[in-house]
């Protein structure tokens, strides 16, 4: 459990711990599979298994259902949109795709996307830990103040912050750039991930920091050596949080950036779906290019990403 | 050890995410970015009809308004929505053409759909780095508000030296005039030039007409005994979709076929204070709710969006398609000689009818242009006589009568025969959300009460004539 | 607590960086959201202070009372629901853990990480009348009487926006109740069904108890991703039908942006995150308070 809240202090709401296993485990053939039990589960019934299965699947099927279709839709022509949903493509009309690759211009907002994203992912990362850790380790003053500030950030909606950006960046000559979009995403990255990444540290040990402390390192070196290789679950749970909130970004594109060479890929999608000419199918297709990326770094990290999502709640 | 392996790996990809970004950053965050020139976008896929058999005139070398590019060269940023099939292609080769015929001039071109500039354009235009050119649509929400905010360069000048007041008529000068001060609309300088023509009025199926027997209705009470036979024989009426707000079209056409251009031209240029609370507004509102309540919309048209409802008219499922000329270039595109163009039909026979209409989208210039005289003798190239041959060519009305600009096919010929008859008879109508620059919203959301039961007649004019008296209130 | 032989200045070294960014972007235009409140302005011109104007217009501007409602409207759809709907399959799956979890974990957190756009593109699809699956599938089931414009229908609109909202919220509000209720201790269980409690008085005072924290994840989160229904609504309904899908991020956007009002849009701004921020202040307290005792 982690320490005791400091006076003044709020209490953490979530902070995910590093995967500890539980004293007493089964080590049966299900818990090998992953199955995590408590102390003594209660007998399960075969109508339980079933029934259960029945009801994830489900699930699953809702979930992925609507996107599985929009996919299959962006392969039909018009003719096969007549013959009503439920029919498969009759020809897998792949070059949908690469129309509305062109016709949307989907791929300089790609490489937009993909410009903005980086730098604000790596940075982001780079100052959450940083503060994160600040945070944890010291009570300094103001550090009580300073905290709630940022959570306060966590909670201002966009509606709140938008209006005087974007005159802002105006000001500064700022609009229609890059930096219009990286910065400010940084700003909000960081507000959300100080606190995720204090969280973590506050439950990490001690005894680690003090060893390290009297091996003569300084807190930077103590941070890197001791605490980061520790921190990869909850670093790459934050990592794909920030890839999946900026990389859909659509309120900040739309008002800081109205170049179209500028402009990321959900605006271009946004503006897609009103234009008098498009088809139901390329709209389709380019939907399904829009969420591919993210699908697939999701597809990539989900077993950590969803370790981390789940085990933050358990620790509080 | 284990621990150490576990720490190099992230010092790896640490550092490598680490200098990447930055590498990242550097690259593309040093300058704003300067789109690449003559690569701009262009935008229809399809293949746009060859324009290698040459119109009568040749591009003349505009002489003066760019002259000084000889020596430092100018590039022109211009922002259009001109993304349909029919003059997308046009627009990037009247640039190509005057490029051409104007060295050490460059220009940019941006597409985009008309939902998206529309909702760009003015904060565009107020960025330093905005366009210098670009299509505002006419009104007071856009216009209106540009002009008021100081965003947009008149152009009465280049209109006397260019001609243009030769070109167009009055009324349509007066569209796309403004007093200085914004507050006056249909009077004042010139602000903008349109490239194409436009009218609103019912598309319709040849080949439905043929099987069900139908003829050109005269008047619009055989239009609406028609809309019965049709239904009754199992068919779609009217193809129409209203999520995107386009029960705008049919509310003012049948407002439009009531009422005299004197209130009409009054109300839309807030003049002698008209109030939008009359007999034929609360009559036209009723009529509308009539033929929804028949049956002679696409069932479920209150969830259909604009493209689906164009997608089910071409495909035969609607034997009319109520909307403007715009979207001729589709339909000839689509389906070859399928379709056919008519005004909405009069209340008497050979009455007075309006048809809601005019040009199109103008093209305008930023007040802070750098080079204004060369982005005039842009636009002064961009409405010749030799750009309306390109656009008549391409199944687009051309915005004002110019020697063989004549289209090719059988739709668009009907399209320009309506135009010249509204034309010729004075009957061409205003797009009723030009009025006041809540416009837009107020009439796509209380027709949408309208039409769900939600208002009455009376209930629906009401909002709207508030909104008004509140805005031509602040104008004085 | 510093360490022997380190320098005072360490700390703010440490979070120097991120506040830094913080503040520039996104404190200090929450102050400047609150300064623009109290002006007419049109974005071009000087601002001209006008005091309360703007607020006092807000709170009797009919659009401005429905957004909010909205808005309220929507949390239930995005955060209360999924949270149910978490809970009822909780109750149903029950502790037993299942092989191959991992794939459904999976499907099921996949709509959360979406663009709402996207999610508002494949709902636009699929309560479209003309082409969608929804009415289609209806009208196959022979209950076609229940097909609607749902987008353009009055009453409808608004539960369906909600519900894509649902659909994008309740698979990962799930899978963290799931894996919840696994960590709860057993004995509890055992206490309870000794004490003669029902399943539904043990759900309600022990696995409700247990997962407290997750639901305060949950609310964090599902809070979080509401704030961009902006996206969805541009999308799906743009306000509409009249403005019964309008939401506060809508309606300032077009005051600020279109009808060239950043001053009145900017108070509307800042009561709806006065609104938040009482709320979360009020959340985090009661959390503090109650989670006092360990």
């Amino acid at each position: 459990m982690s320490a005791p809240a400091r006076p003044g202090e709020p209490r953490p709401i979530a902070a995910p711990g590093p995967a500890v296993a539980p004293t007493r485990r089964r080590a049966g053939r299900l818990s090998r599979a992953g199955v995590r039990f408590g102390r003594e589960a209660p007998p399960v019934s075969f109508g339980r298994i079933v029934g259960g299965y029945a009801v994830l699947g489900l699930m699953a099927v809702i979930s992925l259902f609507p996107v599985v279709t929009i996919f299959l839709t962006g392969l039909k022509t018009d003719a096969d949109l007549m013959n009503g949903f439920f029919s498969l493509p009759t020809v897998w009309h792949w070059e949908n795709f690469s129309k509305a690759w062109d016709q949307g211009h989907f791929g300089s907002f790609f490489v937009n996307s993909v410009i903005v994203v980086v730098p604000v992912v790596a940075i982001s990362l780079v100052l959450s830990t940083l503060a994160g850790f600040g945070f944890a380790r010291w009570q300094f003053r103001g550090s009580g103040v300073l905290f709630f500030l940022l959570l306060l950030g966590l909670m201002v909606p966009f509606e709140g912050v938008i209006i005087p950006l974007y005159y802002y960046m105006k000001a500064v000559g700022l609009l229609n750039t890059y930096w219009a979009l990286i910065l400010p995403q940084i700003g909000m990255s960081v507000a959300f991930g100080t606190f995720w990444m204090r969280a973590f540290f506050r439950s990490a040990e001690p005894e680690l920091l003090d060893a390290a402390a009297v091996d003569g390192a300084n807190p930077l070196q103590a941070l890197w050596r001791v605490m980061l290789p520790l921190a990869g679950p909850a670093l790459v749970t934050l990592g794909v949080l920030f890839f999946a909130w900026t990389w859909n970004e659509f309120l900040l594109a739309l008002v800081l950036v109205s170049d179209m060479s500028v402009r990321t890929l959900p605006v271009g999608l946004g503006f897609f779906v009103g234009q008098h000419a498009a088809d139901v199918t390329l709209l389709a297709a380019a939907a399904s290019i829009v969420c591919a990326p993210i699908i697939v770094v999701f597809v990539v990290f989900q077993r950590n990403f969803i370790r981390g999502m789940v085990s933050g709640a358990i620790k509080g | 050890m284990h621990l150490d392996d576990i720490r190099r790996r992230f010092a790896r990809t640490g550092t490598l995410l680490v200098v990447g970004s930055l590498l990242v950053t550097a690259c593309s965050g040093a300058a704003s970015p300067t789109p690449a020139p003559s690569a701009a976008p262009s935008a229809a896929p399809s293949a746009a009809p060859s324009t290698a058999a040459t119109p009568a005139t040749t591009a003349t070398p505009v002489a003066g308004g760019c002259a000084s590019a000889a020596t430092t060269p100018i590039t022109l940023m211009e922002w259009d929505q001109e993304v349909r099939e029919g003059i997308g292609p046009v627009i990037d080769q009247l640039n190509s053409e005057f490029m051409a015929a104007n060295p050490g001039v460059t220009i940019v071109r941006q597409a985009k759909s008309f939902d998206d500039l529309k909702a760009t354009v003015k904060l565009a235009l107020a960025d330093p780095n905005g366009p210098d050119v670009a299509q505002v649509n006419q009104g007071r929400p856009d216009m209106g508000a540009a002009v008021q905010a100081g965003l947009l360069l008149p152009l009465t000048s280049y209109a006397t030296t260019y001609g243009w007041d030769k070109r167009w008529g009055a009324g349509v000068l007066a569209r796309n005039s403004f007093s200085d001060d914004g507050k006056q609309f249909g009077t004042g300088s010139l602000y903008g030039v349109s490239i194409t023509g436009e009218i609103v009025g019912l598309f319709y199926n040849k080949d439905k007409y043929q099987q069900l027997g139908l003829t050109i209705p005269k008047t619009f009470g055989e239009f609406e005994q028609q809309l019965a036979t049709i239904k009754s024989k199992g068919e779609v009426p009217i193809a129409f979709g209203a999520l995107d707000g386009d029960a705008l079209q049919i509310y003012g056409s049948i407002l439009e076929t009531m009422v005299t251009p004197q209130w009409l031209n009054d109300w839309i240029y807030g003049r002698n204070n008209q109030s939008f609370n009359t007999t034929e507004t609360k009559a036209a509102a009723a009529e509308l709710v009539k033929l929804s309540d028949d049956g002679d919309f696409t069932k479920g048209y209150a969830g259909i969006g604009y493209d689906d409802s164009a997608k089910l008219f071409e495909a035969g499922k609607g034997v009319y398609f109520w909307t403007g000329s715009w979207e001729g270039a589709t339909l000839t595109g689509a389906a070859g000689e399928k379709f056919g163009f008519i005004r909405v039909p009069p209340q008497t026979a050979g009455g007075t009818s309006l048809s809601i209409g005019g040009v199109g989208l103008p093209w305008s210039i930023r007040k802070t242009a750098k080079n204004p005289d060369c982005a005039a003798a842009y636009l002064d190239f961009l409405t010749s006589d030799h750009a309306m041959q390109l656009v008549a060519k391409l199944g687009v009305l051309p915005g004002h009568s110019a020697p063989n600009a004549t289209g090719s096919s059988a739709l668009f010929n009907e399209m320009a025969a309506a135009f010249a008859d509204a034309n010729s008879k004075d009957e061409v109508g205003h797009y009723l959300d030009w009025a006041f620059p809540t416009g837009w919203d107020t009439f796509k959301a209380q027709l949408a009460k309208l039409l769900a039961k939600q208002a009455s007649p009376d209930q629906f004019v009401q909002p709207i004539d508030k909104e008004y008296q509140t805005f031509t209130a602040s104008l004085k | 607590m510093r360490r022997p032989g380190e320098r005072a200045w360490w700390p703010y070294a440490f979070v120097a960086p991120a506040l830094i960014v913080y503040v520039v972007f996104i404190f200090l235009p929450v102050l400047d959201t609150i300064r623009y409140s109290f002006t007419r302005w049109d974005g071009l011109t000087a601002p001209v202070p006008v005091g309360l104007d703007n607020y006092a217009r807000a709170l009797a501007d009919p659009i401005f009372l429905q957004s909010l409602g909205d808005n309220v409207a929507f949390a239930f759809w995005f955060c209360l629901l999924p949270i149910a709907i978490g809970l009822l399959i909780t109750s149903l799956i029950a502790r037993s853990g299942l092989p191959g979890a991992w794939l459904f974990r999976t499907a099921a957190f996949l709509p959360y990480v979406l663009s709402l756009v996207v999610v508002g593109v494949v709902w636009r699809w699929i309560y479209s009348p003309a082409f969608g699956p929804l009415n289609q599938l209806l009208t196959a089931v022979g209950l076609d009487s229940l097909a609607r414009p749902w987008l353009g229908d009055f009453d409808f609109a608004l539960p369906a926006v909600g519900l894509a909202g649902t659909w994008v919220e309740y698979g990962f509000v799930t899978i963290l109740m799931i894996a919840g209720v696994q960590k709860i201790d057993e004995q509890l269980y055992e206490v309870a069904r000794l004490d003669g409690a029902s399943s539904w008085q043990q759900f309600l005072h022990v696995t409700l108890p247990g997962l407290r924290n997750e639901i305060t994840v949950a609310l964090v989160f599902t809070l979080i991703a509401s704030f961009r229904i902006f996206d969805l609504i541009f999308v799906l309904t743009k306000g509409g039908p009249g403005n019964q899908t309008s939401v506060l991020s809508f309606f300032v956007y077009k005051s600020a942006f279109q009808y060239n009002q950043p001053g009145y849009a900017a108070a509307m701004a800042v009561i709806l995150t006065a609104i938040i921020l009482t709320i979360s202040i009020v959340v985090i307290r009661w959390r503090e308070r109650e989670g006092a005792g360990g």
